[in-house]
């Protein structure tokens, strides 16, 4: 399976957000790494099909989302940023209304339910409101019901904001295990996350990726820029600096 | 579709609403019951409340079953005899409260069609000499109003026959009888409209809080939130603007006809008016305003789902939506522009108001076709559902 970013380009009026990006993604953990604004949820919204993209396209395999209609959005598993709605539902409730929007049928999606709010640690508050959640809770929620249809896509906005150190781990080891056979692209701010757990780091800026690659890539790369020779004191947290510092 | 009612009946301010709503009309239900008043020529009193309806009803049978030529002529030649100014305080309390609507009733068909109240001393001025000719009377009266020089515009030659041929078939000699229970079952009926700004505060919301809470994001991203999601939502808001309309309604009438019947429902619509072209009884005519009240409402409904989907802000469709229930009611009929009138009539309130509507002659014409007031609003209003319908999804999915 073969995501395909073709000279994605979004503009709104005369500014531009997201810069003619070429990119093919395959099975493996993405990370997005970027400033506030640089673009990062405006690409995530394109690949998921939510905001319509100016000029170039998206495809899967060979086909372009748009055409794929629900067949896409059938294999799309989406955390979108600043997750929290509907305060009346139940964690349950909220988990099998997204499941009956994913077309799975109820016996399923309420083991499925279950056994997700179990791994993100909320089987005790399934019941519970989501009114009642602190920001932490409703993230791993949110976490939860992107995975209810097994997603061969999955697209994870800031998915670690509001979440603790423990939390986090949790969340790291969870999606190093689903990067093994499917498409994860996370967005984050914390540099840390992504060191951790990405198979291929895009430093986006201005809506353009001005670096991307293995760690291991990104480091020759700092160490080139930056012409420094000390490759043992290297972190992508000073590759970000570089460039975001400014 | 049970995500969606959760939706609805949890939002605080819906429910509340809904709750404002029905108390409402169980207010208007109360008053009316209880504020009507009788004359009770024996006792020298007012009588009020359900006796009141039935002294009515006692009066009404007293009088005659059938408006005759002779029943209103023997009425008009007592009247004359008497020699009393019918707008003095005598003629009030000598002749008038004992006749009660059958005094009003008779006026009404000697009183210019151009205006809105009954002409008290209308009955002084007609000529008995050879008969009341009340039915002819009636119709030359509609002949004479539909040839008139507007200021708006007159009336087309095609629209002249079409009401002259529909008032003539009306079935003559009108039957009598007390239609004041189905008087205030018409009015209970036209306070639904209040509902309607009930069903535009629920529904206002479907969509855009999805936008506003940024759910929409996220339920656009799965298999089902560009369809089934939106045919559940469309679902829920039609179901539930029918169901509150019209639990809306029962309770405006099921107290009435438990306390008092349904009497006068088979009475000729033109007891309301003797110009009313209709050939319908006010029983026919109350449960077309109930279908009105359910059309008008549903369609309502879907075009500020519409509203909600495309400017994804519910406060700025609520305001459309309250708006254009209340705004044209304050907008005056026009002196010069009779298409404008024809348009102001197909405004929500105003289209609901059939007791006034009904006796207007509207009609929208396009060369020999002409089309019925009543049967306007219904198709505009189909239209204008049928059109929301389409738009909604395409509204709602809209990426940008």
């Amino acid at each position: 399976m073969e995501l395909i970013l073709d000279r994605v380009t979004k503009q709104y009026k005369n500014k531009i957000v997201v810069d003619r990006l070429n990119v093919v993604l395959k099975e493996g953990v993405y990370g997005l790494l970027g400033a506030n604004g640089a673009g990062k949820t405006t690409l995530m919204r394109m690949i998921c099909g939510i905001a319509k993209i100016s000029s170039g396209e998206i495809r899967l395999d060979s086909e372009e989302i748009g055409d794929m209609g629900s067949r896409y959005r059938d294999l799309l598993g989406y955390l979108p940023q600043d997750f929290g709605y509907y305060p009346n539902f139940s964690a349950m409730e909220f988990m099998l209304y997204i499941a009956s929007l994913k077309g799975l049928n109820r016996s399923y999606a309420r083991k499925q339910s279950k056994i997700l709010l179990e791994k993100v640690g909320l089987e005790a508050e399934m019941r519970h409101k989501i009114k009642t959640f602190s920001g932490g809770m409703r993230q791993r929620l949110g976490i939860a019901q992107a995975l209810l249809n097994d997603p061969k896509i999955l697209i994870l906005d800031e998915p670690t904001a509001g979440l603790d150190p423990k939390e986090r781990v949790r969340f790291r080891n969870m999606i190093a295990e689903l990067g093994r056979d499917r498409i994860v692209i996370l967005s984050t701010h914390i540099v840390s996350d992504v060191e951790e757990i990405a198979d291929w780091i895009f430093l986006m800026k201005q809506g353009q990726f001005i670096a991307q690659g293995t760690l291991e890539d990104l480091k020759e790369h700092y160490l080139e820029v930056a012409g420094t020779e000390e490759p043992e004191k290297f972190n992508l947290e000073k590759l970000y600096l570089f460039y975001f510092s400014e | 579709m049970r995500y969606e009612w959760k939706k609805i009946f949890e939002r605080r301010l819906n429910v509340a609403a809904m709750l404002l709503g029905y108390l409402l009309i169980g207010i208007c239900v109360y008053n009316y019951i209880t504020q009507e008043s009788c004359y009770d020529a024996a006792t020298d009193s007012y009588i009020e409340g359900v006796a009141a309806y039935r002294m009515q009803e006692e009066l009404a049978q007293s009088q005659t079953d059938v408006i005759t030529e002779a029943y209103v002529t023997d009425l008009i030649r007592d009247i004359q005899s008497r020699g009393i100014d019918l707008e003095s305080d005598d003629a009030y309390t000598e002749i008038i409260r004992p006749l009660g609507d059958m005094f009003y009733f008779v006026s009404k068909n000697y009183t210019d069609m151009r205006s809105k109240n009954t002409d008290m001393d209308a009955l002084d001025k007609v000529d008995v000499s050879e008969g009341a000719h009340f039915y002819e009377h009636r119709m030359e009266k509609i002949t004479d109003y539909l040839n008139m020089d507007f200021s708006y515009g007159n009336y087309t030659e095609a629209e002249k026959a079409y009401w002259i041929a529909k008032a003539g078939r009306t079935n003559v000699p009108l039957r009598w009888g007390s239609k004041r229970v189905m008087n205030q079952v018409g009015e209970l009926l036209f306070a639904g409209f209040y509902l309607w700004f009930v069903v535009v505060i629920c529904v206002s919301s479907v969509f855009s809080s999805e936008y506003e809470s940024g759910a929409a994001y996220l339920l656009l991203t799965t298999k089902y939130g560009k369809d089934r999601l939106v045919r559940s939502k469309i679902g829920v808001a039609a179901l539930f603007t029918v169901g509150y309309l019209t639990g809306g309604a029962l309770l405006a009438v099921v107290p009435v006809a438990l306390l008092l019947g349904l009497p006068g429902a088979d009475l000729p619509i033109q007891l309301w008016n003797p110009v009313i072209p209709y050939n319908m009884t006010i029983g026919q005519t109350c449960l077309g305003m109930f279908g009105l009240l359910l059309l008008i409402g549903s369609a309502i409904a879907l075009a500020l789902m519409c509203c909600s989907a495309g400017l994804r802000s519910s406060l700025a469709t609520l305001v459309i939506g309250v708006a254009f229930i209340i705004a044209p009611a304050f907008i005056p009929m026009s002196k010069k522009s009779g298409l404008w009138n024809h348009i102001n009539y197909l405004f929500p309130v105003r289209a609901f108001n059939l007791e006034d509507v009904m006796g207007a002659y509207v009609s929208y014409a396009a060369g020999n076709v002409v089309i019925s007031y009543t049967a306007m609003v219904v198709i505009v209003y189909a239209a204008v559902s049928a059109v929301a319908l389409l738009l909604i999804r395409r509204m709602f999915v809209k990426v940008r």
